[in-house]
């Protein structure tokens, strides 16, 4: 394990900006404010984008060199002149600019070909497997990878929130915990105070003991929190952040606020619906790429912006790749193996690996070359700091997509 | 002398209306003026047969509550929406004859904590509520066993993947760790065991059944009793250990009691009486409802109330149901204070306590409270008529702001020290000072 990192230039940055100035007022914006000594505002945060219904890998980050690509996408085929060429033989999709321009910068990781062995071809039961990091439905027990992280921060004196998940849908498997709390948040409106209660000053009573100054803080630093965030909506909104207005786009826009305001909660979750293109997907497939790498695109330059992008990993995967072959309604069915993206500047911008194979095929479907399970472990143990023997069972080779630190 | 020793009444103890508002804040959801000052009257030994009793409340019961509430919630399954059920359930705290029951079915739902989220199915859900409810004061032996020969909990840890020669462990451990003995009262090798005895008890078209091609009936040394141990002996093993009496203790203290009230001494006391009366769960909540312990001055105010509480309390002693609250709204507004019915955050249930306070539930508090007093609870906007309430209740008593600022925060919190209302302008409209006081610290306390 290595030691958490410390950044000389985001120490200062903490020092002096005035957001952060407050912080002493905001133990625990979102968890439970039981403990208000573990805010560790230097602490590396994992953003994971899900990207829901089976994204269509090969024509996300297309091997464009390959006749065979061509062959097999006679319909779907992105032509080689509009594909955005990431080297000799890949590209990717021509609606993510962005994402091209994060990986111009470096900033952006592209690993190919990560599933795990015996694919399962259920939304269901990939999905789940992704999130408990287990391939036996067997240990499929509601608690994820990122819960049973979680789990091991939690302690009988600290707090924390151990993830936050954005969203109006219940958490994700992968976030929960055995005892690790997930915080839900819908949207902005969770974090406002009514007008008929910022108008009221508040009655700020004397304490008769512990518990009811500990009330009375929490109120206060409460309304205080509030304050802020609507402050700094007002100012957002007033000029232009740069986030797109897709509902992805603003899911990030708010972990972006929250990891702003809250220092104590280590993984984000939010996702993206709409993958499964069985039929007609060459417009809707197009246009959630451009969601997603817009929304990636400004999330980063809001985090780098705002001098917290050495402390923000992305992680961005789908439960399965599409089948190769596409089908006869202009779709695809649901694959295998699919790429992973990964983002901030934490990592190894770049193409970490090759191409599956397209001519060594494993019934119709690309073969796995990395287990999603190898970048989880390089994820936990090597930014997370947590011993990914523990969370995953098993031990996994690393999958190096991080800079050295 | 015993902390478990009846209370009574003393110059430093007396029965007055801030131990009225005590016992109804903490064994029920509050209480109306008229419930209050008939308890003052009649004294605690009665107002506590009343919680125990069922006949707690004086007024705003429906005559029909069981046959209405029987329509609702089985309308609310057949919906297929959880929100329905919810309701439902906020329906009954807020109508029920018997609110303690309500109150104890909310501590069963959070001991054996089991979300809709993995069980997926309302009927079920609501079927182990049910299970909650008719056991809620009963001997713990039948709660549990009844709580986990039932689809709803053995779905939500993996019984049906449990079987001979593929044991799961997951019943076995929770059923030890959280339901019965707690960590330190067994091995792993006893969850191992455990488990082994727990074989073939799952769940066939969504009933319990026993399997016994699934049962590994061999041989299983569990807790130092070895023999071809089933489900049924796991269960009775379990109940027959001091550390089950202990759990159970120290759920029914931290329940009915505040932050250090309780010291080891008294706790094993209580546990001790639970053994010799068979775990009998009336028995413990009406030796600690009756308690000097429970009267005595350092556990009043000196818990963080939970959101149903918060959210049912001031409704009844403000006396909403002539414009009911929509219980839909009601339950949306208790899970942005992280008390989502049906859904606990895990195994282990809501932590309570001080946790369920953080920067996003005191706003979810606050705002729930601004859209009482505007009165967005009910359809159509029907703010509470204050100045009738008062007038009805103190008579010609209340006539300066500052009066009626007072007998709201004796109605709410019971309090007579003027520390409990914030400083008044004559003239300031009665809503926006109940705003003041729903938001304020004593409105978290109970």
């Amino acid at each position: 394990m290595q030691p958490a990192r410390v950044n000389r230039s985001r120490r200062q940055f903490l020092k002096e900006s005035a957001l952060v100035s407050l912080s002493p007022l905001l133990p625990a914006f979102l968890a439970r404010s039981v403990a208000a000594a573990d805010a560790k505002p230097d602490d590396r945060v994992l953003v994971v984008i899900q990207l829901d219904g089976g994204n269509d890998g090969l024509n996300t980050v297309i091997p464009f060199a390959d006749e065979l690509y061509a062959r097999y996408r006679k319909e779907l085929r992105i032509k080689p002149h509009e594909v955005l060429k990431l080297d000799e033989s890949v590209g990717l999709h021509p609606q993510m600019m962005p994402a091209k321009e994060l990986f111009d910068a470096g900033r952006l990781a592209v690993v190919q070909g990560v599933g795990y062995p015996n694919p399962n071809r259920s939304h269901f039961e990939s999905m789940a497997i992704w999130h408990h990091a287990c391939v036996g439905s067997e240990d499929h027990d509601g608690i994820g990878w990122l819960g049973r992280t979680a789990d091991t921060w939690v302690s009988p004196e600290a707090s924390s929130s151990g993830s936050i998940y954005v969203g109006v849908e219940a958490p994700s498997v992968a976030v929960r915990g055995r005892r690790a709390n997930v915080v839900s948040l819908e949207n902005e409106a969770d974090l406002m105070l009514a007008p008929a209660i910022e108008q009221m000053i508040p009655p700020s009573l004397k304490a008769n003991n512990d518990l009811s100054a500990f009330v009375q803080r929490s109120i206060d630093q409460s309304y205080a929190a509030a304050k802020q965030f609507s402050g700094s909506a007002a100012v957002q909104a007033g000029g232009n952040d740069g986030y797109p207005a897709s509902k992805l786009g603003q899911k990030l826009r708010l972990v972006s606020r929250l990891l702003k305001l809250d220092g104590n909660t280590r993984i984000y979750y939010v996702s993206q619906p709409g993958y499964d293109t069985h039929s007609a997907q060459t417009y809707p497939h197009a246009q959630l790429l451009r969601e997603f790498s817009s929304a990636l695109k400004a999330f980063m330059t809001d985090l780098q912006v705002s001098k917290l992008d050495d402390r923000v990993v992305v992680l961005a995967f789908s439960e399965f790749g599409r089948r190769v072959d596409e089908n006869a309604s202009g779709g695809t069915d649901h694959g295998a193996a699919g790429p992973v993206f990964l983002a901030g500047s934490p990592v190894r911008g770049g193409i970490l690996n090759g191409h599956p194979s397209l001519s060594d095929l494993d019934v119709g479907d690309l073969k796995m070359q990395v287990d999603f399970r190898q970048v989880y472990a390089t994820l936990l143990q090597n930014w997370l700091a947590v011993d990914s023997q523990t969370i995953l069972k098993e031990q996994f080779k690393p999958f190096d997509c991080l800079r050295p630190s | 002398m015993s902390p478990w020793a009846p209370y009574k009444p003393t110059d430093a103890a007396p029965w007055n209306l801030e131990r009225v508002v005590h016992l109804h804040h903490r064994a029920a959801f509050a209480a109306t003026w008229a419930e209050v000052q008939r308890d003052l009257r009649d004294g605690s030994d009665v107002a506590v047969t009343r919680l125990l009793e069922g006949q707690a409340r004086l007024e705003g019961v429906p005559e029909s509550f069981e046959s209405l509430a029987t329509i609702i919630g089985q309308a609310a399954v057949d919906s297929g929406s959880a929100e329905r059920l919810k309701a439902w359930w906020l329906y009954r705290c807020l109508f029920t004859p018997h609110p303690l029951q309500e109150r104890l079915t909310l501590m069963w739902h959070n001991h054996f904590a089991t979300s809709n989220l993995k069980v997926g199915d309302l009927r079920l859900m609501k079927r182990q509520n049910d299970i909650f409810r008719r056991h809620a004061l009963s001997s713990f032996g039948d709660l549990l066993t009844a709580a986990i020969r039932d689809p709803a909990l053995l779905n939500w840890l993996d019984a049906p993947a449990n079987r001979k020669a593929h044991p799961n462990e997951n019943l076995a451990r929770e059923l030890m760790e959280l339901f019965t003995l707690g960590i330190g009262h067994y091995t792993e090798e006893d969850v191992k065991q455990s488990a082994r005895a727990l074989t073939g008890w799952t769940v066939r078209q969504g009933d319990f059944i026993e399997q016994p091609t699934a049962h590994d009936d061999g041989e299983k040394t569990i807790l130092g009793r070895t023999g071809n141990w089933n489900g049924s002996d796991l269960l009775k093993t379990l109940l027959e250990q001091p550390a089950a009496a202990h759990r159970l203790a120290s759920r029914l203290c931290l329940e009915f009691l505040g932050e250090h009230v309780v010291d080891d001494k008294a706790l094993d006391e209580l546990a001790n009486g639970l053994r010799l009366n068979n775990l009998d769960i009336r028995w413990g909540v009406e030796t600690i409802l009756r308690s000097e312990l429970f009267f005595s001055a350092p556990n009043l105010m000196s818990r963080v109330c939970d959101p149903v509480s918060f959210v049912v309390g001031p409704l009844r002693a403000l006396e909403f149901w002539r414009h009911p609250p929509g219980t839909i709204v009601m339950a949306d507004w208790l899970r942005r204070m992280d008390q989502d019915l049906f859904y606990p955050p895990n195994v282990g249930g809501w932590p309570g306590g001080r946790a369920w306070l953080s920067t996003r539930t005191i706003l979810a508090r606050s705002n729930f409270m601004a859209a009482l007093v505007a009165g967005e609870l009910s359809s159509p906007v029907h703010p509470p008529d204050l100045a009738r309430l008062i007038a009805n209740h103190s008579g010609d008593t209340a006539q300066t702001t500052g009066e009626k600022v007072r007998f709201l925060s004796q109605l709410l919190f019971g309090l007579t020290m003027d520390d409990s209302s914030p400083s008044v302008a004559e003239g300031e409209p009665l809503g926006s000072l109940l705003l003041r006081l729903l938001t304020g610290q004593f409105a978290y306390l109970h």
